[in-house]
């Protein structure tokens, strides 16, 4: 019973984040900032995946995922949309929830991947270490990104030395916080619920044909 | 085949051997130059140096070859730069140290990884999952150190930049350095380990590590 009165609050929360996102839009048009028009509509498509996924290819996405997607792209393209990063500390929040939505498809992947394909065993506390130092190297993998777009545009997407280190912290942080709150979602059970869908697609679709080929 | 695993055995047993003989002799420029604090960092260089051999002698643990090889080129190359100042001197030392620090980092992290594989039922991987742990975790550490120089908390803080983009691009340089040094080390591990190499490399040190650390923790459990 609880279990299902959560899941319909995580749909409506996910809704109401899809209407904000369209309300964002119709601001983008309203004052024709054309940049963030195409944003603002290239972030409702991303949210949108989970549902396109889901409908044609049956595959159905954590909803919790689903929602940490969309609250980060909102808070990206509200920032940009509305000037919100000017507000102190909103970059660091906008870095935080994108790290912390990385943390947990990495801690989603290696749970299902230990659950379902042979090449993976893994203790709770290993795949908790391994989690943080995933996101640790995503965010280097992203300020490379950054460094390299600067260096070949001329870009500021990377802003100096205090700014890159800040913004590995927030990864380390972020890889952290979801590592314990993986930890203790696996100790009670709960981790399995959230991913028990994707995870017997994913073994379906992708485990279990690789290891035929292999096996022919 | 073997032949060439005895003799490489040998000869990269005592350039180990003649880089603590340099170092030695970095503690004794010290000493005459009296930088103390540098006296200190020596010795505790010469220390970590003879660590595998004294850990050898006392609980009987061999630490693989390389391993020792590498601790040695490593706390030679810091211990040259900050003692004779070739991290401001020489262009891209500092670098050159930084990326064999990653590969002694990328190493360990591997080395570790296969034993706890080999030994311990919390962890099996495959190969590749295997190189890209060692990958990221190489990555990881290199941000550690990263976090270090920025809280000062060696009381050092060597950046070789002074303005905020200058100093960005010596971070970026290093993080690069250490994605570099763990890759190389994965596709050599890999490879290593394809053909049982990596196995007898890791042999004694694993049996030594299963029997004092691993067992004893599982028996505990």
């Amino acid at each position: 019973m609880q279990k299902n009165s959560l899941k319909t609050w995580g749909v409506i929360v996910s809704y109401l984040l899809k209407i904000i996102m369209i309300i964002l839009l119709g601001i983008s048009i309203w004052t024709f900032h054309v940049v963030w028009i195409f944003g603002t509509l290239l972030a409702i498509f991303v949210s949108f995946i989970p549902t396109i996924l889901k409908r044609n290819y049956q595959i159905t996405l954590p909803l919790v995922l689903e929602i940490l997607i969309i609250i980060a792209l909102m808070l990206h393209v509200g920032g940009g949309l509305l000037g919100a990063y000017s507000i102190p500390y909103y970059d660091s929040l906008t870095h935080f929830v994108s790290s912390f939505l990385v943390a947990f498809l990495a801690f989603v992947i290696i749970y299902i991947l230990d659950e379902y394909w042979d090449g993976l065993m893994m203790d709770k506390y290993a795949m908790a270490f391994m989690v943080v130092v995933t996101t640790i190297a995503m965010g280097v993998i992203w300020e490379y990104n950054e460094w390299i777009t600067d260096i070949l545009f001329g870009t500021s997407e990377q802003w100096g030395y205090t700014d890159t280190l800040k913004d590995l912290f927030i990864d380390t942080i972020a890889g952290i916080i979801m590592a314990i709150i993986g930890v203790s979602l696996i100790k009670k059970g709960r981790f399995d619920e959230i991913t028990d869908d994707l995870g017997r697609q994913i073994d379906e679709k992708i485990i279990k044909k690789r290891m035929k080929k292999q096996d022919e | 085949m073997n032949k060439i695993n005895i003799f490489c055995r040998k000869k990269c047993f005592s350039f180990s051997i003649l880089l603590r003989v340099v170092m030695i002799i970095s503690l004794i420029l010290a000493i005459w130059k009296k930088d103390w604090v540098w006296v200190i960092g020596t010795f505790i260089g010469i220390f970590i140096s003879f660590l595998p051999s004294i850990l050898k002698q006392d609980i009987k643990i061999t630490l693989p070859w390389l391993l020792d090889f590498l601790i040695a080129v490593v706390l030679i190359l810091h211990v040259g730069g900050r003692l004779l100042d070739y991290y401001y001197t020489i262009p891209y030392y500092q670098l050159v140290t930084r990326f064999f620090i990653s590969i002694l980092v990328a190493f360990i992290a591997l080395a570790i990884i296969y034993i706890l594989d080999e030994h311990w039922d919390g962890l099996k991987m495959d190969k590749y999952a295997m190189a890209f742990l060692t990958v990221i975790f190489t990555m990881a550490v290199g941000v550690f150190l990263e976090f270090i120089k920025w809280f000062n908390l060696s009381g050092y803080y060597f950046i070789g930049a002074v303005t905020e983009a200058a100093k960005n691009n010596v971070l970026m340089m290093n993080l690069s350095a250490d994605t570099i040094a763990g890759l190389i080390i994965a596709i050599i591990g890999v490879n290593l380990i394809k053909t049982g190499k990596f196995d007898k490399m890791t042999d004694d040190f694993s049996d030594q590590v299963d029997r004092l650390v691993i067992d004893r923790l599982e028996k505990k459990k």
